[in-house]
């Protein structure tokens, strides 16, 4: 039933952001794999510099350009494709997407759009249609209404009834919505909303503000084969944006009545749409009456899409390109280690998964830090557990990036602080929720307080009790057994004691408490499959098998922050895969659902886990890696490692750490990038750094230009200085030094360090030569050198590749407009050709 | 106003039981021919022949009729036959065959009645039978439908629409006030 | 927190801690994957004589909602699963987990690895077991000496007729050990039902008028009721229309001449996907089944297959040819379980409907 498609257009998800993190990449790459079997050839536009895609696909098929309207015009005209895939590139390549078909380009080059017909596309992507579609097929919206005068408020909450919220409209006022929960918030809303002269009209809408938020992740076919793939509940209710929120996989609170009905609705909306491929539908539940709303629909990939993904084990990525390809639930053939049935078995799970954002707040403190209806969050990390509560401390524990076992104490907080942040949510929640309940607030007044669910409260006490009962009886047998089963992990249970881990694993040889690991796949072990997922529990059964071959155990980075997060996420991706071309089996241990590096089609092995130290010990234990690589930001975990190293496993610090970086001065403008190996020292290429501002300070360094902008004439010299610079006794690997132009033009020496994460990653792409995999090769004995000298000898490059960083300052409304290194949140990149003569023969 | 009176689930179990019924009135498939008469009603025949096709592996021929030229407000007694079904499709013999016409909505009978009269043009079938999705009552003639997908009693001034995926992009019934 | 021990006729034994009922119980062991719902699964008389395990590692969450109930008298005989939550969320506040299976003497066992005895069913197949205080040389005897009532259908089914009435068709309800949901999706259509004992001849049941007849879900066994009972549908199946449902299918399925069969692993839950053979659309419904229709047995001038399980190849749906009867081994009520195949109460609906606008002729 597939449809012939010789040449797709993959659009691309751009420069990482709030609310688009690396999922966009991880979900285009795992459909990549689907697209090459169906001997599809793809043409790639994106101009993410951190994207792994984009090392996948051959050089000359990748557009390195922003997806826009104008740009993807272009490359049709040039390129001719047969389709357009627009699902994993976001809302902006969907948007892209519609306007492509608003101008008539795709019918006029008769270019199939994959995933959704033109029409409904723009139904989805046009608020006023989509409500009237949700109308028709009877699913329930939420009123909204346009009034200029009280009547018309009085009509419009007579037939829906209150609470509602009024929001004054004016073009060039900023203005405030008001929630009226009785006729007298109303009137007082209504008359001061009317007292200004600049207010004509008034918008009202039903408030759902306090209801649950249910979202719906589920796949269709061509022929309306469906399959719900997972229900996400967000912990927290209607108010806080989903993204968040702390979400929980399955559905925790809701009877199954209410859990079919959305099932269906997400059905009944997904036929009406004939998606075919995957859609994200997010609904408003009402707990008291059952009633619920669509709040929002999302025909292409969120973050959500992929939670749903990492959830079930349902390979939705991969599943919904051969869907979108025109291939049926039932045509689709999954790895042979995967059984026959899965893409067409609705996914049932045995374990639970639960979401914790993570917040910028440390790196950019100029900014409201509430929770409310903006997305604040930069990223997240994944707790999994044979119970809520395992799931939900492990969670909090992976979130937490102390180099040390322990979360954060709250317990010095005032009681009117306390109450102010209930109702006033911070990043802190969690921990101001267990807080309150340690002081002996009762679960019903919590939930009434706050709106969340009294079972979240239950859970919660049973963590503090758990916790309790450990911190009293240090060091028993009882007590390990108790931390255990409620996911305090070894290293947390030291911590608590104030004694070293192996103390612990002391007693744990000594008690037999082992611990097992579980395999995460979509039929509750129904079935007999390897999806190659695990998380620990500490029970019976232990599914993990180590590998007879030689293995790599690779550190992930955990949940995304400021800084060159996602860029490291490409490192990591990298390494995976030099390590595979290497001959090793490949285990990588991260907990960031959005993370390119934790796809099934990169490793051998997943291991969805806190990035501590005792959940890293329990997995070398077991599978006993030839080499573990761990990123140069995680000292305390080097050391230990290191410390407790006695089998003779190789530990690989890369990233590398940059805290070996020599300065003598404090601000710079250009740099020259070696590769060291040995005794060798060979200069790669300059750079320039452009900052916008005359502040030329070290973290300033957030925009680049390679080559240098003169390096006609200064290249040679710097490349000269920068080899007599560097002791290659001292430094080994991708070395940058760094050099301040003054103003008489000379380049002052300013320092070395280890070449920066997003720099390698650029370095990549200018080069055309994997700087990763070169680094990798290095330390684990598989270089020739000899290889990377004639390759730097064999380029002929023509252009500038100019990077700069993003960050999110508008997106959480920070006053802030350009900052430091520690705040981008992604990058974007463009190439613009030499005015003259090529730079061969370096 | 329009309102939705059957979805698409609905329909697909309206043509469901449509076929079951078909073929237990019928004892079986042999000697069955379908005729769905222009435009839905083609879609509508091509579906249950598909769904006769799943249930007992046999292909049953679907034919399409347009009469246009039968409607009793066409003066056509001067039309010869092949003139009159000339935009109709009929590749088999419909002689002593059962014949299944096929409609989407059974209102004043007059359509069903013209199409009797050209089916009786092309051949001589062993027995006719109705099958319509929607008998919305108010007939004009004594025609009575052998299968019914739904009754719906509805005022003269309102109008019943029947979309098909083939061709209207989703399916549904629809009671327009 | 009791230690107590589920333990298995083929020697095994887990260690896991009480909760409700501190009765000893013995039945036989089987695993529900079903991800919601754990009070319908619990209340379903389906489960009489057996030891339901959940692969949903949490229960209690919401607590025990008054209309979510598939039974008044529950009858399973234990509750296996890795965690649960005593709460209660009822307008008094009353009604736990613990409190229900307590008052029901259910007795349950949590903090098990209950993926582990998930793969070990589905290794070695159904088998007994009891959940006891000590796991030892005598726990293991009784077990392996009891025998299992083969009486099911009459433990759990009504012993008198009893009226549900309503406004609508005249609906009789043939109680083999029947679950509230197929009350409760007569009752949005409007019917006016009477439930009669699963021993009721056709005589009886035709005396009532019926528009439809509706054969019930049951726990056990089909070949351990008496023919009278085929008998019955077979006379029933000429006279009205019929809608069967899990053990009246088997029953259903039999009375038309086909063999029924134990499966080797039951199978509870509602992943696998169904293809209704007419559309060639697959669908998803709750599933909790210990026998199946045997394909190779069935008539086909007489039944269509209409329904089959795609991951095991049973038959999941039968319809007569001649008569408008048809069954489904499925839980089309969807408590709990997909709302997917709730139309076939319609289709049973039109039937009836259909029926009466030709006088009484079929058609």
């Amino acid at each position: 039933m597939a449809i012939d498609i010789n040449r797709v257009l993959l659009l691309g998800g751009g420069p990482t952001n709030i609310g688009n993190e690396n999922e966009l990449d991880a979900a285009t790459l795992a459909r990549l794999s689907a697209l090459k079997k169906n001997g599809t050839k793809v043409i790639y536009v994106d101009n993410n510099p951190f994207s792994v895609t984009a090392e996948e696909i051959q050089p000359a098929n990748i557009y390195v350009k922003e997806v826009n309207f104008a740009n993807v015009t272009n490359i049709i005209n040039k390129e001719k494709p047969d389709a357009i895939m627009a699902t994993t590139g976001g809302l902006n390549a969907m948007q892209v997407a519609w306007q492509l078909v608003e101008s008539g380009i795709l019918k006029d080059n008769n270019i199939k759009l994959l995933g959704i017909k033109p029409k409904n596309l723009q139904v989805t992507m046009d608020n006023e249609q989509l409500r009237s579609l949700l109308k028709e097929i009877n699913e329930n919206i939420i009123a909204s209404k346009i009034i200029s005068d009280e009547q018309g408020a009085i009509d419009f909450v007579r037939d829906v009834g209150l609470p509602v919220i009024v929001k004054p409209l004016s073009s060039n006022h900023d203005t405030n919505r008001f929630i009226c929960n009785t006729e007298e918030e109303l009137e007082d809303a209504l008359s001061k909303s009317f007292s200004y002269s600049y207010i004509e009209h008034v918008s009202i809408e039903q408030s759902i503000v306090g209801y649950k938020e249910i979202e719906m992740v589920g796949v269709r076919d061509q022929k309306g084969d469906k399959v719900l793939v997972s229900g996400l509940e967000d912990m927290d209710p209607i108010g806080i944006h989903s993204g968040d929120s702390i979400i929980f996989a399955p559905t925790q609170t809701l009877i199954n009545e209410e859990y079919q009905t959305l099932r269906t609705a997400t059905f009944r909306i997904m036929d009406s749409l004939g998606i075919t491929g995957c859609c994200h539908i997010q609904f408003a539940l009402n707990s008291e009456t059952s009633n619920y709303f669509v709040t929002k629909v999302s025909p292409f990939f969120t973050r959500s899409t992929l939670l749903a993904e990492k959830a079930s084990g349902y390979p939705i990525s991969f599943i919904s390109a051969f869907l979108e390809m025109g291939y049926l639930l039932t045509e689709i053939k999954l790895p042979s280690r995967f059984n026959k049935f899965t893409p067409f078995m609705e996914p049932t799970s045995d374990h639970i998964v639960v979401k914790i954002p993570v917040w910028p707040f440390e790196d950019v403190p100029e900014t409201d830090k509430h929770l409310n209806t903006m997305m604040k969050s930069v990223g997240s990390t994944i707790g999994i557990g044979r119970s809520v509560e395992e799931a939900l401390m492990k969670a909090m524990h992976s979130s937490q990036f102390s180099p040390r076992d322990i979360l954060p104490s709250v317990t010095n907080m005032d009681e009117d602080e306390l109450i102010n942040q209930l109702i006033h949510p911070l990043s802190s929640r969690i921990l101001i929720l267990m807080e309150a309940l340690r002081r002996g607030y009762s679960t019903d007044e919590l939930a009434e307080l706050t709106k969340i669910d009294s079972f979240y409260f239950y859970k919660m006490r049973q963590l503090i009790r758990a916790q309790d009962y450990v911190n009293a009886h240090p060091l028993t047998k009882h007590a390990v057994d108790v931390g255990h089963q409620y996911g305090l992990g070894d290293g947390m249970l030291a911590q608590l004691w104030h004694v070293n881990i192996s103390s612990i694993r002391q007693i744990n040889l000594e008690s037999n408490f082992n611990v097992t690991f579980k395999q995460l796949e979509p039929s509750a072990g129904e079935m007999i499959q390897d999806t190659n997922i695990y998380y620990s529990s500490y029970e019976l059964e232990n599914e993990s098998e180590p590998f007879e071959e030689k293995s790599a155990l690779v550190i992930g980075r955990g949940g995304n922050q400021l800084g060159p997060n996602s860029a490291a996420d490409y490192y990591t991706s990298e390494i995976l895969i030099t390590l595979h071309h290497c001959g090793f089996k490949t285990i990588i241990m991260n907990n960031n659902p959005n993370a390119v590096s934790l796809i099934s089609q990169l490793s051998n092995k997943q291991y969805i886990e806190p990035i501590q130290l005792g959940n890293i010990l329990n997995i070398i234990e077991l599978e006993k890696p030839d080499v573990v690589f761990l990123p140069g930001n995680r000292h305390f975990l080097a050391r230990e490692l290191v410390r407790r190293n006695n089998r003779h496993m190789k530990i690989v610090v890369l990233p590398a750490d940059q805290k070996i970086a020599t300065f003598n001065a404090r601000q710079a403008t250009n740099s020259v990038i070696t590769f060291v190996d040995g005794k060798d020292v060979l200069p790669i290429t300059t750079f320039s750094f452009l900052n916008d501002d005359s502040d030329r300070h070290l973290s300033k360094i957030i925009n680049f230009k390679e080559p240098m902008e003169t390096w006609q004439q200064d290249e040679s010299t710097l490349f000269d200085e920068a080899k007599e610079r560097i002791d290659s006794e001292k430094w080994q690997g991708l070395v940058e030094v760094l050099f301040d132009r003054n103003e008489t033009g000379h380049f002052d020496f300013v320092g070395i360090r280890p070449t920066r994460i997003t720099q390698t990653a650029l370095l990549s792409k200018t080069t055309g030569i994997n700087w990763v995999a070169i680094l990798v090769r290095k330390y684990i004995g598989k270089l020739d050198v000899n290889q990377v000298k004639d390759a730097l000898n064999n380029r002929n490059p023509q252009r500038f590749a100019i990077m700069k960083a993003e960050f999110p300052f508008k997106k959480i409304g920070s006053p802030k407009l350009i900052g430091n290194n520690h705040q981008e949140v992604g990058s974007s990149l463009t190439f613009e050709n030499f005015s003259s003569g090529s730079r061969a023969n370096l | 106003m329009a309102k939705l009176i059957l979805d698409k689930m609905a329909m697909q179990r309206a043509l469901t039981r449509i076929t079951y019924e078909i073929v237990e009135k019928n004892k079986g498939v042999s000697n069955l021919v379908l005729i769905g008469i222009k435009t839905r009603g083609i879609f509508l025949a091509k579906r249950i022949a598909d769904r006769l096709r799943q249930l007992e592996n046999v292909d049953v021929p679907v034919g399409t009729l347009d009469i246009t030229n039968y409607r009793d407000d066409v003066e056509h007694d001067s039309l010869s036959t092949d003139v009159k079904i000339a935009n109709s499709e009929i590749n088999f013999s419909i002689e002593g065959k059962r014949v299944i016409l096929v409609d989407d909505v059974l209102y004043t009978g007059r359509t069903v009645r013209a199409a009797l009269s050209a089916v009786m043009d092309i051949g001589r079938p062993s027995s006719i039978n109705l099958a319509v999705l929607v008998d919305r009552g108010h007939r004009e003639l004594p025609i009575r439908a052998d299968f019914v997908g739904k009754n719906i009693p509805s005022s003269q001034k309102e109008k019943i629409k029947v979309y098909v995926s083939e061709i209207d992009d989703k399916d549904a019934v629809e009671i327009i006030k | 927190m009791t230690d107590r021990y589920l333990i298995l006729e083929d020697g095994s034994a887990y260690l896991g801690k009480a909760f409700g009922s501190l009765a000893t119980t013995t039945g036989e062991i089987v695993v529900n994957s079903t991800m919601n719902g754990y009070q319908e699964i619990i209340s379903n008389q389906i489960y009489h004589n057996q030891i339901i395990v959940f692969t949903q590692p949490s229960i209690g969450n919401t607590g025990l909602d008054h209309n979510s109930y598939e039974s008044v008298l529950p009858s399973a005989r234990g509750v296996i699963v890795r965690e649960y939550e005593n709460l209660a969320k009822d307008h008094y506040k009353r009604v736990s987990l613990d409190r229900y299976l307590t008052q029901h003497k259910i007795p349950g066992i949590y903090d098990v690895d209950t993926r582990q005895i998930q793969h070990h069913l589905h290794q070695f197949g159904n088998m007994k077991a009891s959940i006891v205080d000590v796991a030892d040389d005598h726990a293991f005897d009784q077990l392996h000496a009891t025998v299992l009532t083969n009486q099911q259908v009459s433990q759990v089914a009504t012993q008198a007729p009893y009226a549900n009435p309503g406004e609508g068709d005249n609906v009789i309800v043939v109680d083999f050990g029947l679950k509230s949901g197929i009350l409760r999706e007569l009752s949005r259509r409007e019917c006016n039902v009477t439930v009669v004992p699963w021993n009721y001849s056709s005589e009886q049941i035709m005396d009532l008028d019926p528009d439809g007849v509706i054969l019930s879900t049951g726990p056990g066994n089909p070949l351990d009721l008496p023919d009278s009972v085929l008998k019955m549908i077979l006379s029933i199946q000429s006279q009205v229309p019929v809608f069967a449902m899990g053990l009246g299918h088997e029953l259903f399925a039999m009375a038309n001449g086909a063999k029924v069969s134990k499966l080797k692993v039951e199978h509870h839950g509602s992943n696998h996907p169904i293809r209704e053979i007419i559309t060639n659309e697959i669908f998803f419904a709750s599933q909790e089944q210990g026998y199946a229709v045997d394909s190779k047995s069935i008539d086909h001038s007489k039944l269509f297959i209409t329904h089959i399980d795609l991951v095991n190849g049973t038959v999941q749906g039968l319809r007569h040819r001649e008569n408008p009867a048809f069954s489904v081994q499925f839980s089309p009520d969807g408590a709990p379980g997909p709302h997917d195949s709730n139309g076939l109460f319609d289709d049973f609906m039109e039937m009836i409907s259909r029926r009466r606008q030709n006088n009484g002729n079929r058609y």
